[in-house]
């Protein structure tokens, strides 16, 4: 009885909601969270080391973009770990949905070959 | 391990097969295959079974113009679903199965159209047929057909449930699932190794560990890849994480499933910080892409792993606080028993996995038949009750859940340090097959893998646990009342997903 009144009432009403306050507070991830990929334009050298090991072949590489398909990314990081200029970093952005399926589409311009 | 293979005419592979399994050896799962592609003439259909001396494939090779052959089912029933997928999808014909009805293509596709075989494109679209599915009923006065599904008043996946009623007691049950094929198999046909893994490891989305490191370790096993110690110790750890929070949220599930609040609201809690370890330790709140042939993907986050043993201690304390809440209730514990009852004999009849085996005193567990990753250094405890009833999944699962957060806790703080990611070795010969299996929290989840050329997938079959055991949930629910499906749904709670594929 007591037991019950500490663990079923007590308690909850000392530790509060256990819910976050999403979308008022921004959630509070993980350091090793995977959530949207980005490239730094300045270390890309379009080398396409990324396309070749997407699983989902959802990258595409020309001379001036690196564009990424997030319809198609699974986010398993394998572009990340194989670019070989550490240029792609997968970040805490987890809040992604767009309205339009061509929006789903990211495109960051790179100067190609590096610098 | 060795392969070993025997081959036998069409006309003698159920005979032989069920030799074997009479002599000891254990059915894995049935496979058929197009062999054109690594220098065959035409299909064929194989046995794999797990006997004393390691395993064996026993299989027929029959000819693409006419691929009949004696059909397993009579004499081995957890061949039934097997048979009927590899008729649907390689076109193989099972002479003298009891139930030729189709499985896996549903009866808008057209006749002939078989997607794994070899001719046929990925990604063909045939043109939509107007069969019908014809349920297996019960007919006679007072006896009245009530169809449930495949959409469901909650977030479930989809299937149709048909139910042949009289008054609220259930005569009989004929279920019918795959409304979730996407031919994954196809797809990771002729992709390199890596290239299909997230296929499988995304059949769906509650056994990924399992069926990760089940792909992992045959395509180790294929190209005579070393696994390093770290990863083989934390391959342990993911498992026993996800075997946890899907344990715990299935015991609240089936709170849910008798409208029993108390249980079902602590128990999802409880789930969620389960999920919210699994997100700090490696970035996923379902473990996803951890596991790689030749170790994991990334290590597990620094320093997470040294404050696991007491935050898995204190998950313990809470479970155990929370299961007593529910076997304090007379109410709930009423609605537990009793219901929703398999025997054993039907489960081993019908090969019946994992909780759904343990519930009726089937001690089975491939961690300690065949230990894999670090499970043969560690003490794994096969739990079992016996009554088979809906009480005794609940008991099973409370006490694996309790299990493996020991092993959990075990392993985090003997964890090796090192490398955590190996070489992989050489691309094995094409035509070159290898099995292999893992403990998942349904059971355990095979997966038979054949490589093409330079390291491709020729053929690839993920037999999940789940697709073992949903044609006992059909045998547990006549004789039960109809509002007593949901609770006896989820005392299995399997997957459709990675059934469907």
């Amino acid at each position: 009885m007591w037991r019950d009144l500490r663990d079923r009432l007590l308690r909850p009403l000392i530790r509060g909601p256990l819910t976050a306050r999403h979308p008022a507070v921004a959630p509070s991830l993980p350091a090793a969270a995977r959530g949207l990929p980005v490239v730094d334009p300045a270390l890309c050298d379009a080398s396409g080391a990324c396309v070749m090991a997407c699983p989902t072949r959802a990258i595409t590489v020309t001379e001036q973009a690196w564009r990424l398909d997030l319809g198609r990314c699974v986010f398993c990081a394998a572009c990340a770990d194989a670019c070989p200029q550490g240029a792609i970093a997968l970040t805490g952005r987890v809040e992604l949905a767009v309205r339009e399926r061509t929006a789903a589409v990211v495109s960051t311009p790179i100067t190609g070959g590096g610098s | 391990m060795s392969d070993r293979r025997l081959r036998v005419p069409a006309a003698d592979l159920a005979t032989v097969v069920a030799d074997l399994l009479a002599g000891g050896a254990t059915y894995r799962m049935l496979v058929g295959t197009d062999d054109r592609a690594v220098g065959g003439e035409g299909l064929a259909v194989e046995v794999a079974l797990s006997t004393h001396d390691g395993p064996l494939r026993v299989r027929a090779e029959l000819p693409h113009t006419d691929a009949s052959y004696a059909a397993l089912t009579p004499l081995v029933p957890a061949a039934h679903w097997d048979e009927r997928e590899a008729a649907d999808l390689l076109g193989l014909r099972p002479v003298g199965h009891p139930d030729p009805r189709r499985l896996v293509l549903h009866e808008t596709f057209p006749d002939g159209f078989h997607p794994l075989r070899k001719d046929v494109p990925a990604g063909e679209r045939p043109p939509v047929a107007d069969g019908r599915w014809e349920a297996f009923t019960a007919h006679g006065e007072g006896i009245y057909q009530l169809p449930v599904g495949p959409i469901h008043a909650g977030v479930i996946e989809p299937g149709h449930f048909r139910f042949s009623a009289v008054g609220e007691r259930v005569l009989h049950l004929d279920a019918r699932l795959f409304f979730t094929h996407r031919g994954l198999e196809k797809l990771a046909e002729g992709r390199p190794f890596t290239e299909a893994l997230p296929l499988v490891e995304r059949a769906c989305g509650v056994c990924t560990v399992t069926h990760a490191l089940a792909y992992s370790q045959a395509v180790e096993t294929l190209t005579g890849t070393e696994v390093p110690e770290r990863a083989r110790w934390a391959r342990v750890l993911l498992a026993e994480l996800e075997r946890v929070y899907n344990h715990v949220g299935d015991l609240g599930n089936i709170c849910a499933g008798m409208g029993f609040n108390p249980g079902s609201s602590r128990l999802g809690a409880l789930k969620e910080r389960l999920l919210q370890v699994n997100d700090a330790l490696t970035g996923h709140r379902y473990l996803q892409a951890m596991i790689v042939p030749g170790g994991l993907r990334r290590d597990l986050a620094a320093g997470r792993v040294a404050a696991l043993p007491v935050e898995l201690d204190a998950i313990s304390q809470e479970l155990a606080a929370a299961i007593r809440v529910v076997l304090r209730s007379d109410g709930a514990v009423s609605r537990l028993s009793r219901t929703g009852t398999v025997s054993q004999a039907t489960v081993r009849m019908l090969g019946g996995l994992g909780v759904t085996a343990k519930a009726v005193g089937i001690e089975a567990d491939l961690r300690r038949d065949e230990p894999y990753a670090a499970y043969g250094e560690l003490d794994v405890s096969v739990d079992t009750a016996h009554a088979g009833d809906v009480a005794a999944r609940f008991h099973v699962r409370a006490q694996e859940a309790h299990d493996s957060l020991r092993l959990a806790r075990e392993v985090a703080s003997r964890l090796p340090g090192g490398a955590w990611l190996g070489p992989v070795g050489g691309a094995p010969e094409a035509g070159a097959v290898a099995m292999a299996g893992a403990e998942g929290p349904r059971g355990a989840s095979w997966i038979w893998l054949r490589a093409g050329e330079n390291g491709t997938v020729d053929r690839v079959r993920l037999r999940s646990a789940s697709f073992a055991d949903w044609p006992i949930v059909a045998s547990a629910v006549p004789g039960d009342l109809v509002p007593d499906f949901p609770l006896i749904n989820k005392s299995f709670e399997l997957c459709y997903a990675c059934t469907d594929r």
